[in-house]
């Protein structure tokens, strides 16, 4: 097993409200909805329309662009409405639950069928199934082009992102799947790298130490380091020997087990173990449910926040909405986080005890926290002056003060050469940037057009 | 107290702002209205985009504790120009005397340089529609300390007139300069009224005594002495005669620049510049080796009565003049100096080097590190550029 250190990025201890690993159970009340406009670069044609019955795991939409490539429903029951955003972007699917749940059936597989599964089959398996948006490719982190032949996929379990959910509970009772979808994986490319994300803190937590074992058996790589040390994209950049390397797929480690069940046992899995914050100890904890789940279902109790702010898969790179909206299907972090009104009397004078900061002109720099977050940008946009915060912690040894120039002047061959591709978009220049500036955005941004621009000379 | 004074400011701003929007009658002074209400209250803006937790750091913050690192140097400068002007006029005095004899030397350049300085902030501000920026708050703090006590007012203002709009402004304003607006400003007045600048008249404020009370005094700043003829077969100990100790130039009690004698007040500064993460230790401590490591070299090579200063001790460069306050202070200004890390190193190193050299070699400026660092200033985005190139060519392509 390869060791792998970063040591750039940001250390995510001071935050208050880690969910503690205490498993609730939260069933759905209502409704459950599919959120097609969070897969990235998929153009839904409705199959579906509103008042159809629809079975767990019947088609919803497929994608425009490959109409093989399904995507299916999270529950059983009745469309209840589909809600569109801007220019149409189809934002919501929602089902509203009928009692008892019936869902469609797939094909079963046993452990010496996927031995002699050949990969396209493999492919068109897993694309009918609705399993293949959990496999994504670098740099874009678009859905896998099943077309193309990946030198690795990269597997990741545990986050330095300590509120996303811990692997220990979502291995126990389900390595057999786990190994399952290893075993599926290992039919679409050569080589599959299992990363093992080594969370020291939680060294001593007993679920997370019995799974450790398993995880030791296959894993491939042990990832040491600040957030996103855990992501693909970091560990990829610092182990890549060469530029093929550059276009690899990963998922995560949860997503495989739903794989492994999906071929196992020929149903569309929908079961999820997310990690939830409010930022109150009591509260924070892993919470058992099922994906598409309206969020407002996930919070048992009264949320001691004024106004509060949902964030779905993580405050860094996630996306927020009320308590009304839906759980992605790939998101498995929930953060309820303040929204402050009012604004900060003589806030650059203060000595900032409970302010959240990378740099050490805070007082609570000098404090070991844990500290209480809010969706506050804590400033006004000003020029850049060049500070160097932003490169100081980038993962990926970009340098965003020089490379958000070049998008904003059209050098998109010299923000290239800076390693644009190599973004994780994890957000940290963003975040440390006192100047207020929206790098990560500015990054993605490029990215994006990057891509289109590539698509469209193809 | 706070919290009254808190609400009726709240009240005040919440009040007036209609006056400052599109269709009100102020509308042209929205950016001066935002300016005093920013300094006021930090305004919540919701993140609307990724990462939706933002640190607590803003421009604000991290120029207040430049400001604030600016604080010794600024309040020993009080002190010592209050102290040179009563010695030189013979009085006898307490330390009240002092601080008042100071405060009425120093203060109205500070509040010159600011006033003129904003004015023209201001007025860029309204025709371009942006905001204030806060780096003029330091800019304007930093640019009075490197004067002489004795500059007339009138100066004061064309310096700073001519640092914000030619140092800073038609480059676009704040982080776009090539050079240190307060450096250029210096600079300005530097080479437009040498008289006044160059350091050998006597840079004591006098205030109420006839003019023969300065004769009290030793003639010119430590930096100045060899342009003043004389024997220099050992400029440490002419030095050491005239006053000028070792310890004397490290606290800073003698005749010069308002707030850049004490190399102690500096040394604090740096510590919490450094200490906060706000100024670049690579640029100061590369700066300082870059002078000692030079001045050592001349040292060994030096053949003594030609060029007395070659053989001067590394450790009186250090201290002397306005090299601890130029390397602390405006060297690590970040726009004007390189955002690259080695490039750092090599920029602090080199503006320690050719400070010695002009120290050294020419004989015009007593003082090098005012071009010192506006000549690395210069180099600055060549360094970022080669050093770019380097990194660029150690990644793994990805395109």
């Amino acid at each position: 097993m390869k060791t792998v250190k970063i040591k750039k990025g940001w250390p995510f201890k001071k935050i208050a409200g880690k969910p503690s690993l205490r498993v609730e159970s939260r069933p759905a009340k209502k409704h459950v909805a599919f959120l097609p406009d969070k897969l990235p670069f998929v153009k839904p044609r409705l199959l579906v329309a509103k008042g159809d019955k629809v079975k767990i795991g019947s088609v919803l939409f497929e994608d425009k662009k490959n109409t093989d490539f399904k995507f299916l429903s999270p529950g059983s029951g009745e469309i209840a409405d589909i809600t569109y955003g801007p220019r149409r972007v189809i934002e919501e699917i929602i089902i509203a639950l009928d009692a008892d749940e019936s869902a469609e059936s797939f094909k079963t597989y046993t452990a010496s069928d996927i031995e002699k599964l050949d990969r396209n089959t493999a492919i068109s398996e897993m694309m009918a199934g609705g399993m293949w948006s959990f496999v994504r490719q670098l740099p874009f982190r678009a859905i896998a082009e099943p077309d193309s032949k990946p030198n690795a996929i990269w597997v990741t379990m545990g986050s330095a992102d300590p509120f996303q959910p811990s692997p220990g509970l979502y291995l126990k009772d389900q390595t057999g799947f786990f190994e399952f979808g290893i075993h599926v994986l290992r039919r679409l490319a050569d080589t599959v790298n299992i990363c093992w994300y080594e969370d020291r803190s939680a060294k001593n937590d007993s679920p997370a130490k019995a799974d450790q074992t398993i995880a030791h058996q296959m894993a491939t790589h042990r990832i040491r380091g600040k957030y996103p040390a855990s992501d693909a994209g970091v560990v990829l950049f610092h182990t890549k020997k060469s530029a093929e390397e550059n276009r690899d797929w990963y998922l995560d480690g949860q997503d495989v087990v739903l794989i492994g069940k999906f071929f196992k046992n020929g149903i569309f899995p929908i079961d999820r173990i997310v990690a939830f914050s409010d930022g109150s100890p009591e509260n924070s904890c892993h919470i058992k449910t099922r994906t598409g789940i309206r969020l407002n279902d996930l919070a048992a109790h009264e949320i001691g926040i004024s106004n509060p702010r949902w964030v779905v898969g993580g405050v860094f790179c996630g996306y927020t909405g009320s308590g009304k909206g839906f759980l992605g299907q790939h998101e498995t972090s929930v953060m309820i986080i303040e929204e402050s009104e009012e604004s900060e009397f003589f806030g650059f004078a203060r000595p900032g005890f409970k302010k959240l900061s990378n740099s050490r002109t805070v007082a609570s720099a000098m404090l070991p926290g844990p500290l209480s977050i809010d969706a506050d940008m804590h400033g006004e946009e000003r020029p850049c002056v060049n500070c160097g915060y932003c490169a100081n912690i980038c993962p990926v040894d970009i340098m965003p003060q020089y490379t958000y120039k070049s998008i904003f002047a059209d050098e998109v061959e010299e923000a290239l050469g800076h390693g644009l591709l190599d973004c994780v978009e994890c957000g940290l220049c963003s975040f440390v940037c006192p100047s207020k500036i929206e790098l990560t955005d500015t990054l993605v941004e490029a990215k994006h057009l990057y891509l289109k621009e590539l698509n469209q000379v193809a | 107290m706070l919290n009254q004074f808190e609400k009726i400011l709240r009240r005040f701003f919440e009040k007036n702002s209609h006056r400052f929007e599109e269709s009100g009658s102020l509308h042209k002074f929205r950016p001066l209205f935002e300016a005093m209400e920013t300094i006021f209250f930090i305004p919540a803006i919701k993140t609307r985009r990724p990462p939706f937790v933002r640190d607590g750091i803003d421009l604000k913050r991290f120029m207040s504790i430049v400001l604030l690192a600016l604080m010794p140097p600024m309040f020993f400068g009080i002190y010592n120009t209050g102290y040179q002007s009563l010695a030189a006029a013979g009085q006898a005095f307490n330390f009240f005397d002092v601080i008042l004899s100071g405060l009425l030397t120093v203060m109205p350049l500070i509040i010159v340089s600011y006033a003129a300085g904003f004015f023209w902030e201001i007025l860029f501000s309204i025709v371009r529609k942006h905001p204030i920026s806060e780096g003029f708050l330091v800019t304007g703090l930093l640019f009075p300390l490197t004067l002489p006590p004795t500059v007339p007012l009138w100066q004061v203002a064309v310096g700073i007139s001519f640092g914000v709009v030619i140092g800073k402004e038609v480059f676009g304003g704040t982080g776009r300069n090539i050079f240190n607006p307060a450096l250029t400003a210096r600079a300005f007045l530097f080479f437009a009224y040498p008289a006044k600048m160059s350091g050998d008249t006597v840079w004591v404020a006098v205030s109420n005594t006839a003019s023969s009370a300065a004769n009290a005094v030793t003639g010119a700043t430590p930096l100045a002495m060899t342009t003043l003829g004389g024997s220099f077969d050992n400029l440490e100990s002419m030095l050491q005669n005239a006053g000028y100790t070792l310890t004397r130039l490290f606290v800073g009690n003698y005749p010069g620049s308002v707030g850049a004698t004490s190399a102690l007040c500096c040394l604090i500064g740096a510590l919490i510049l450094i200490i906060t993460g706000v100024a670049s230790y690579r640029i100061i401590i590369g700066g300082v080796a870059g002078l000692l490591v030079t001045s050592f070299l001349f040292g060994l090579f030096s053949s003594s009565p030609l060029n007395p200063w070659m053989d001067v001790n590394p450790i009186y460069h250090l201290v002397a003049g306005g090299f601890a306050f130029g390397i602390v202070y405006m060297a690590t200004d970040p726009v004007s100096a390189p955002g690259t890390t080695t490039s750092k190193w090599v920029y602090g190193f080199l503006i320690g080097m050719l400070t010695i050299l002009i120290r050294v070699f020419n004989p015009a400026f007593p003082e090098g590190v005012m071009m010192a660092i506006l000549f690395l200033n210069l180099f600055a985005p060549l360094f970022d550029f080669i050093e770019i190139r380097l990194r660029i060519g150690k990644r793994i392509p990805n395109v």
